[in-house]
């Protein structure tokens, strides 16, 4: 995709069937786009779930009991022993202990990260919108000239 | 060459691309996934613990061995995206190549074709 700039092609130039693959292609893309925004958006969601995770533990939780996950469907009773400290997933394995403050901190980072890739995501896939559009109204134009010349040959 | 067998050739190199594009995008993944730990090792204090997931198990470990670890795994990430560059490099210009190849068969298709009619 890094080359786009270079393979400008005017698409009024292109016949029919060019601009049919053309309009496959473009609808291709913007179904794959669109995919990444949702699997983006679910991560936003996820990072945003972990904030809230991380404000539960706090000092005035302290010595309350909460039921930890064994399974999906088994829970035991468990404490917090360390309301200061959690341990969080970075990526490629490894795990950071961090103060709550960091963690929030980090996790809110990641949230912004998404968002900005978001928003440019969002750009693209409404210029890919316009694009597809315009192959779409040009080759109805071009199917309907097609269509005169051919009536106008048997006339 | 018969223009069938051009075609599946072409075909077969069209898949090889495929496959080689596709371990260029997981590459890229991985990639930044790595650089992304970099940046938050970066940030760390030396009192911040590191845990790497060993299966189901998390094991202590030293800051600087995860570090350099990182590191190694970014440096051996960019070596294998040069090497899968010069993969798609080399399958593009074949399928060029194989490309001017099938429309001159075509051309030579055509034209036997035509001589006995015309």
């Amino acid at each position: 995709m890094s080359n786009q700039g270079q393979q400008q092609v005017d698409v009024t130039t292109l016949d029919l069937n060019q601009l049919i693959e053309v309009k496959r292609q473009l609808e291709q893309e913007l179904q794959h786009l669109t995919s990444s925004f949702g699997q983006l958006k679910g991560a936003q969601a996820k990072f945003k779930a972990c904030i809230e995770s991380v404000e539960s533990v706090k000092p005035e939780n302290e010595g309350k009991t909460t039921l930890i996950p064994l399974t999906s469907s088994l829970y035991v009773p468990g404490k917090l022993a360390d309301l200061e400290n959690v341990i969080v997933d970075v990526g490629t394995g490894y795990y950071v202990e961090k103060s709550t403050k960091d963690a929030i901190k980090m996790y809110k980072e990641k949230v912004e990260f998404v968002t900005k890739n978001l928003e440019t995501l969002q750009e693209t896939i409404v210029r890919k919108q316009d694009n597809l559009q315009t192959v779409n109204e040009i080759s109805r134009v071009k199917a309907i000239q097609q269509r005169e010349a051919a009536l106008k040959a048997q006339a | 060459m018969s223009l069938e067998a051009a075609v599946s050739s072409f075909q077969q190199l069209q898949n090889s691309l495929q496959t080689v594009v596709e371990a260029r995008q997981r590459l890229d993944s991985q990639l930044s996934e790595n650089e992304q730990v970099k940046k938050e090792f970066s940030r760390l204090t030396p009192n911040n613990q590191i845990y790497k997931l060993i299966g189901p198990v998390l094991v202590k470990q030293d800051q600087v061995d995860a570090k350099t670890n990182v590191d190694k795994r970014i440096e051996f990430i960019n070596d294998e995206i040069k090497r899968v560059e010069a993969q798609l490099r080399d399958i593009s210009e074949k399928m060029e190549k194989k490309k001017v190849e099938i429309v001159q068969l075509q051309t030579k298709a055509q034209q036997t074709t035509q001589v006995p009619t015309s």
